[in-house]
């Protein structure tokens, strides 16, 4: 596992060095500008929004990758040293994901560290605003929106290979995928969030802000039933990747 | 006998398309075995198969005594007809993926083998001619020391000096506990290697012997019986 996450490394640590030394040093510009202007409520406002601009392009970028770290391998001819390496097809799997999760944990520090510094730099009076609309409920719903985000890409990957499973040859296979996924979605949310969050809006309703739950969020347990999925989707896609697949 | 790939009624079908019928194939340990047909006559699907990299459709394949899994990936040695390599490697970063990957990969001998090859190591496998690729893949796949070597198509596109050195390596190769199989339609140049051969086409497994018999019987080379079958 270890030498497949140093390869999945190897393969990409240019663009992986470029990305995130962009991100800090932008980050550091933008407190240098804040710090040297004091009080000037424009410029850091400015600053912030430049910032978390350039962290939303990083992080896209990061999904886009993670999506073609197993394509590349399904559908390039790199397929086929990938999966001829004595080593289960879920281990290579799990490689590309431990890195997606990597990346995605890094992006999370650099981005909400640059982010709380530059928030502490606000006036008392608009910290306070922000801090009492920022409750209990910000760290599950991080946490959802970071799970949900690999989720994304599991759901990729798995479309991807049921996609290869399907069809041999190339012609179509992005409409199918983009068919599956689309299925996907819809089923997931009828029957796996939707049900929840009828639960959520039922109990916001009855128990209004007293239950300390929101519709956005729903706590921990959208988080755990979010890391469900992703054990459902990481155990379809090996499964189909080991047993049934043709590269 | 001592057998190191065995198929019952192997088939594989994509879609409607047979690419192989009802294979039924011994491969005995120690020997030097070809498959020969022309192209898109089950040949490379037949290896990929054996790679792992393919699932039957109908029948099995059973390599070592095992289906084609972890295992059997730990000593088969795949040589693809196609460039496999990632495209940020040099020849360097390839010799050492192999021997991260896989276990009975001789770092020793590879980098022998690059040298009499003439590559340089710091060079880009973008940057390689056909040739000089044909020759790194060869180097890497038999650098291993793999029970079944499986090469497809290894003098495809290649000139006729690396011939002769992609020729001299497979037979350096090759001890009697290691298998090798080739598949190829330029029966001139490896019938001097084998042992056995499959006539392959449209899936089906047309014409096989060792190659000895099958020169004495037909009174002639292995090279002029398939320009016979396949004309």
């Amino acid at each position: 596992m270890i030498i497949l996450l140093k390869y999945e490394i190897y393969r990409r640590w240019k663009w992986l060095a470029i990305r995130y030394a962009a991100l800090i040093v932008l980050g550091f510009i933008f407190f240098n500008r804040i710090s040297s202007s004091p009080m000037q409520y424009g410029i850091i406002a400015e600053s912030m929004g430049k910032f978390f601009l350039v962290s939303i392009v990083v992080f896209i970028i990061i999904i886009i990758e993670g999506i073609n770290m197993l394509k590349e391998d399904l559908y390039e001819p790199c397929g086929y040293l990938t999966f001829t390496i004595p080593q289960k097809e879920r281990v290579i799997l799990a490689s590309k994901l431990l890195l997606l999760f990597i990346q995605l944990g890094l992006w999370g520090m650099i981005s909400i560290g640059f982010g709380s510094i530059f928030f502490s730099k606000l006036p008392y009076q608009e910290i306070s605003r922000v801090t009492t609309q920022i409750d209990s409920s910000l760290y599950p719903t991080i946490l959802f929106i970071l799970t949900a985000f690999f989720n994304f890409v599991l759901m990729v990957h798995l479309s991807l290979t049921l996609t290869k499973t399907l069809l041999v040859n190339k012609k179509y296979s992005g409409l199918l995928s983009i068919g599956i996924f689309f299925l996907l979605a819809y089923l997931i949310e009828k029957f796996y969030y939707g049900p929840f969050l009828n639960q959520i809006r039922h109990a916001y309703i009855e128990f209004g802000t007293a239950s300390n739950i929101n519709v956005l969020s729903g706590g921990y347990t959208a988080v755990f039933l979010n890391i469900i999925l992703t054990v459902v989707f990481f155990t379809a896609t090996a499964y189909l990747l080991e047993n049934k697949i043709n590269i | 006998m001592e057998y190191v790939l065995t198929t019952k009624q192997l088939s594989k079908y994509f879609y409607q398309k047979k690419a192989l019928d009802k294979i039924d194939i011994n491969i005995e340990k120690g020997k030097i075995y070809g498959i020969l047909g022309p192209n898109g006559g089950g040949k490379s699907t037949f290896l990929k198969l054996a790679a792992g990299l393919l699932n039957p459709t109908q029948g099995e394949i059973i390599i070592d005594n095992k289906n084609p899994g972890v295992y059997t990936k730990s000593i088969v040695s795949y040589l693809p007809e196609i460039n496999y390599f990632y495209k940020w490697m040099r020849i360097k970063d390839a010799l050492n993926f192999f021997n991260d990957l896989y276990a009975d990969f001789d770092m020793e001998n590879a980098e022998k083998n690059i040298e009499f090859m003439k590559l340089e190591e710091k060079e880009k496998i973008t940057s390689l001619s056909k040739g000089m690729l044909g020759r790194l893949k060869l180097t890497l796949a038999l650098s291993r020391k793999a029970k079944l070597f499986l090469l497809d198509e290894p003098l495809n596109g290649i000139d006729p000096v690396s011939r002769e050195k992609i020729i001299t390596s497979i037979r350096d190769a090759f001890n009697k506990k290691s298998t090798i199989v080739i598949c190829s339609h330029l029966i001139y140049y490896i019938e001097k290697l084998l042992d056995y051969v499959f006539f392959m086409s449209e899936g089906q497994i047309i014409l096989a012997g060792g190659v000895e018999d099958l020169r004495n019987k037909r009174s002639m080379s292995i090279d002029k019986l398939y320009q016979e079958v396949f004309q």
